[in-house]
């Protein structure tokens, strides 16, 4: 069969598609083709999702294709679950006084709130806690005077506490940063993990306590920095305690599912 | 289909059509494809590397856990490696593995917004770490494909949905939160979601734009490509035909100089609006022209090549053709470089124009030099045959005339001796007899010059020494040529023999000697040299040919007063003379002519006026020996008693026969006819001898002798006659082994010959 071939002469790629034969000489006009799958009605998206083809699915699910992307689906999905669970799993939080220690190094301030912040130098968590102190502290400005204490094991150097966690909480304005050896200041104010926030009234009255951070080593907004902010400006708040995140200032910690060393 | 149906203009766009929407597809899809593939090893590499990344990122961001002073590996390293490697697993998997399908593309999605969610817990929730959601959905929208989007979105939902129920605070900072609340976060990711939709939809529209124009361009360059092939295959073909042509042209042209060459031919064409000639290559080859020559004007061609005496009436023809506008033809001679000549034959024709005013002349022009001398040659053939055939019938008639007068004179001359032998007294009648007898002889010698010229004379050839036969007649000759004449010979003393008849030599050379003699009244020198010579080209004179081989020559020399070309070309014609009336028979050469000729020789006379004439004759070697002839004439008649039969039909000859023989004693019969004597033969087959007549009526003498030698082989035969025929004797040569005596006879020859034939032992054969 000979073949009849029409040269166009017609300036390419230039042209309509209202499918109307021009004649000799131009394009012969091409019927407006929907060729994307994606450019199709909804009626595809179905389709496009799969939808359509749920009987085939069923067919096919138990083929290896199908079933590995399920099972897999299915692991990362567990995974998450148990991170997200041990994310939000809280520190020991020990008994705290409702009232100013007696004994502590720690200053209250008789004419501000006086916030107390005890930190593990070296746990990765409470870079969160630091980080949500000092937005904290930016919101509630100059009413309120903070002190941190970084605890420090009586066997290690003071080097060891001079993380770049404390030099992070030295450098909020109006923070008071200093060690605590052994955790004694920790103790005396019942706090066993670190990022633990204590909140006092001028009049030494314990306000808050608990962490500022929503879960484990997690900034953002979270209900202890809430309650903080809201306290510190004289507002009532529902929020007295909350859960602390972070490692364990004690010898023996509970919130580590390694195990604890005394 | 059919094919009428194809060479439907619509029928042939609606095609174009839908070849074009299909080639269009298959282009969209296969670049979608190569999009999808790009996209998955895109992907591959960057979830290696987010994998990598994320544990590098839990490596540094907290690389351990503490509980007071002891620290143990941070889970953050375990959750990186080990749920990274899960996120990871399966999209570079599939990536790997089946590239550019959709659930890789799927599975890719999912697996990048998990990896989103891993490093943003492992970051610690940061805000920073959030655009890696937005940034991933930006790069999932290489696939271009707003399914992998929304698979990707519906994972960051369900996320945000199951933490806000089970963990809300580490989602929205609050311990409880509503439902509603995941819209938000899902709110910005279908933010821009849209809007990468929209991208990619307008991305698609363009994919589907320039795969159009790629589809169209296909099919336009498949058209261009079909025509140029068809255009290729046409110039291809017209190309052939082309070269074809040309080879058939260069063909045609090499066969025309080929026959122009073998004719001899060439072509011209003078243009005489320019007054230019241009010449074929044959054409230049015939005038010996220089192919640079060509465009010379004609007055150039003529005055270069014509011959002298040719070219003014060259020119008038040319002229003449040019003023009655007709064709001309126009032999000239030329001259060449070499300097030969040759002899052209041209033919030309004029073109006129619209006007009728002659514009070209065109032509050809043959070399017919071969073909005129040839002519040439041909009309001196013909006149030598004529010639020829001139001095058949002259001879035709001598030889007639001959026969009869010889019998005559055979009769007269035999009477008239057996009267003198009766007669013996000094009386007048005797004196008488004698005056007849002399009369006789002299007309006896006329018809032996009559059939000499005719070469119907019959020659007895003979071995013999041309010396010795000059010097035999030198005192004769010094006699015949006078006082004021000086005859000198030169004698080559090796001169080989030839073979010829001894009589006829002599009377050929005296006929030479006296023309010599007559050339010079005043006197003069006159040469006869012998020498041998050696031909070893044919050489023709007139209508005879010397072959190749050794001859004996002998040539006549004068310082005479020669002979023009009229007179050579004329000179052995018979009764052709220069002297005066009555001073010259004519018949002197022509004899001599007639016998060198019968004797296997030939005659070359060169001479130019008053320079003399030097005649030089050929006769073919012989290596026989050379035999003396002693001829003894007592005077008286031979006799014998042997019985002689005598065939004549001629009456008088035979009574004279009949006579002499009985007067010397024979025992003869008579007959006047073959047929009678061969009855007398049968009859009485004791006979000696029969004479017999050559030229009979109803039997010759030819016949007889063969018929006796047949049936009577131990009679002798004696054959008489005035000439002779062809049956007896090949060119007037007479056979050997025939006994023949020549008329006019005397009657002492007729008795000494028979005496001889009688005698000899062996019997004729």
């Amino acid at each position: 069969m000979t073949s009849t071939v029409t040269v166009w002469t017609d300036n390419v790629g230039i042209h309509g598609s209202s499918g109307v034969n021009n004649g000799p000489g131009q394009w012969p006009r091409t019927k407006k083709t929907r060729l994307c799958p994606q450019a199709k009605p909804v009626r595809s998206f179905l389709t496009g999702m799969g939808f359509a083809e749920i009987p085939a699915m069923f067919a096919t699910f138990f083929n290896g294709r199908i079933l590995s992307v399920v099972l897999w689906l299915v692991a990362a999905g567990a995974g998450f679950a148990m991170f997200l669970n041990y994310q939000n799993i809280g520190g020991e939080t020990g008994a705290t006084s409702p009232h100013w220690p007696a004994g502590t190094r720690a200053a209250l301030d008789r004419t501000h709130d006086t916030l107390i912040m005890f930190a593990h130098p070296q746990c990765p968590c409470t870079r969160a806690s630091v980080e949500e102190l000092n937005r904290l502290l930016a919101r509630v400005q100059d009413r309120v005077s903070v002190q941190v204490f970084f605890y420090r094991p009586g066997q290690f150097s003071n080097d060891w506490s001079k993380t770049d966690l404390w030099q992070s909480a030295a450098a909020i304005p109006n923070v008071t940063v200093c060690e605590d050896v052994d955790g004694a200041q920790a103790a005396l104010f019942g706090a066993e993990t670190s990022g633990s926030v204590f909140l006092y009234d001028p009049h030494g009255q314990l306000l808050f306590t608990g962490g500022i951070t929503g879960s484990r080593g997690h900034a953002g907004d979270n209900a202890g920095e809430e309650a903080i902010v809201a306290l510190c400006g004289g507002q009532s708040v529902k929020v007295f305690k909350t859960r602390v995140y972070g490692c364990s200032l004690l010898t023996k910690c509970d919130t580590l599912t390694g195990g604890t060393v005394k | 289909m059919s094919s009428a149906a194809l060479k439907d203009p619509d029928v042939t766009d609606a095609l174009s059509t839908d070849a074009v929407s299909r080639r269009m597809g298959e282009l969209f899809r296969e670049q979608q494809q190569n999009i999808f593939v790009h996209a998955d090893r895109l992907f591959l590499w960057l979830m290696v590397c987010q994998w990598f990344f994320a544990v590098g990122l839990a490596l540094w961001l907290s690389p351990r856990t503490w509980t007071g002073a002891i620290s143990t590996i941070h889970p953050h390293i375990w959750l990186a490696i080990f749920l990274g490697g899960i996120i990871t697993a399966a999209p570079v998997l599939l990536a790997w593995q089946q590239p550019g399908r959709t659930l890789t593309r799927h599975v890719v999605g999912i697996g990048q917004m998990m990896m989103s969610a891993l490093l943003i817990h492992l970051t610690g929730g940061r805000i920073e770490t959030h655009f890696h959601v937005f940034g991933s959905l930006a790069i999932l929208a290489f696939y271009r494909d707003w399914r992998v989007l929304i698979s990707a979105s519906v994972v960051v939902y369900v996320d945000h949905v199951v933490r806000g129920i089970f963990w809300p605070e580490s989602v929205y900072g609050v311990l409880s939160a509503p439902i509603w609340r995941s819209l938000e976060h899902a709110g910005w990711v279908l933010f821009e979601v849209t809007f990468l939709i929209i991208a990619i939809r307008k991305s698609l529209g363009e994919m589907e734009l320039v795969a159009e124009r790629q589809a169209k361009l296909e099919f336009l360059k498949a058209g261009i490509e079909q025509t140029v092939a068809e255009r290729t295959a046409d110039l291809t073909r017209e190309n052939l035909e082309r070269k074809q042509a040309e080879e058939q042209l260069r063909k045609s042209q090499s066969q025309l100089a080929q026959a122009q060459h073998i004719a001899r031919m060439g072509s011209w064409e003078w243009d005489l609006t320019k007054n230019k000639v241009t010449w074929s290559e044959e054409t230049q080859r015939l005038y010996g022209r220089n192919p640079e020559d060509v465009g010379s004007p004609m007055e150039v061609c003529i005055e270069e090549r014509i011959h002298p005496d040719d070219r003014l009436r060259v020119n008038q023809i040319m002229a003449e053709s040019l003023r009655t506008r007709q064709p001309f033809v126009c032999d000239h001679r030329i001259i060449l470089p070499d300097g030969c000549e040759r002899i052209m034959q041209g033919r030309g024709e004029i073109l006129l124009d619209d006007r009728g005013e002659p514009v070209k002349m065109f032509g050809i022009v043959q070399d017919i030099t071969e073909a005129k001398r040839a002519q040439e040659a041909l009309q001196r053939s013909e006149e030598q045959l004529r010639q020829s055939q001139k001095m058949e019938a002259v001879g035709q008639l001598a030889g007639g005339v001959a026969h009869d007068f010889n019998n005559l004179l055979t009769v007269i001359n035999g009477y008239c001796a057996l009267a003198l032998q009766k007669e013996q007294e000094v009386r007048p009648v005797r004196k008488n007899l004698e005056e007849i007898q002399k009369a006789s002889e002299r007309a006896s010698a006329l018809t032996g010059q009559l059939l000499a010229f005719s070469r119907k004379q019959v020659l007895q050839p003979r071995v013999l020494h041309l010396n010795e036969i000059v010097q035999g007649m030198e005192k004769m000759l010094r006699r015949l040529i006078g006082e004021d004449i000086e005859l000198s010979t030169f004698y080559d003393s090796s001169l080989k023999n030839v073979l010829a008849d001894p009589g006829q030599i002599e009377q050929v050379i005296m006929n030479l000697v006296v023309n010599a003699r007559d050339a010079m009244p005043r006197g003069g020198k006159l040469n006869i040299k012998t020498s041998n010579i050696s031909i070893d080209q044919k050489s023709s004179s007139r209508n005879r040919t010397l072959e190749i081989g050794d001859y004996v020559m002998i040539a006549i020399s004068d310082n005479g007063v020669g002979m023009t070309e009229e007179i050579k070309a004329h000179l052995f014609e018979p009764f052709f003379t220069t002297k005066g009336l009555g001073k010259g028979t004519g018949l002197g050469l022509a004899t001599c002519y007639g016998i060198i000729g019968q004797s296997g020789g030939d005659i070359r006379v060169y001479s130019e006026p008053n320079s003399g004439t030097t005649f030089k004759i050929y006769l073919p070697r012989t290596d026989a020996t050379f035999e003396p002839v002693v001829i003894s004439d007592s005077g008286r008649l031979s006799t014998g008693t042997e019985s002689i039969l005598i065939v004549e039909d001629d009456p008088s000859v035979r009574a004279l026969t009949v006579a002499i023989l009985r007067n010397c004693g024979y025992q003869v019969q008579d007959s006047s006819n073959a047929f009678e004597a061969l009855i007398l033969l049968k009859r009485n087959p004791r006979f000696d001898l029969v004479i017999t007549d050559v030229i009979m009526p109803q039997m010759s003498g030819k016949e007889l002798y063969d018929q006796i030698k047949d049936q009577l082989p131990h009679i002798k035969v004696m054959l008489i006659s005035g000439y002779t025929d062809d049956a007896l004797a090949h060119h007037g040569v007479l056979d050997e082994g025939l006994a023949f005596l020549e008329k006019p006879f005397s009657p002492a020859k007729l008795a000494r010959k028979v005496r001889e034939i009688l005698d000899a032992s062996v019997l004729v054969e």
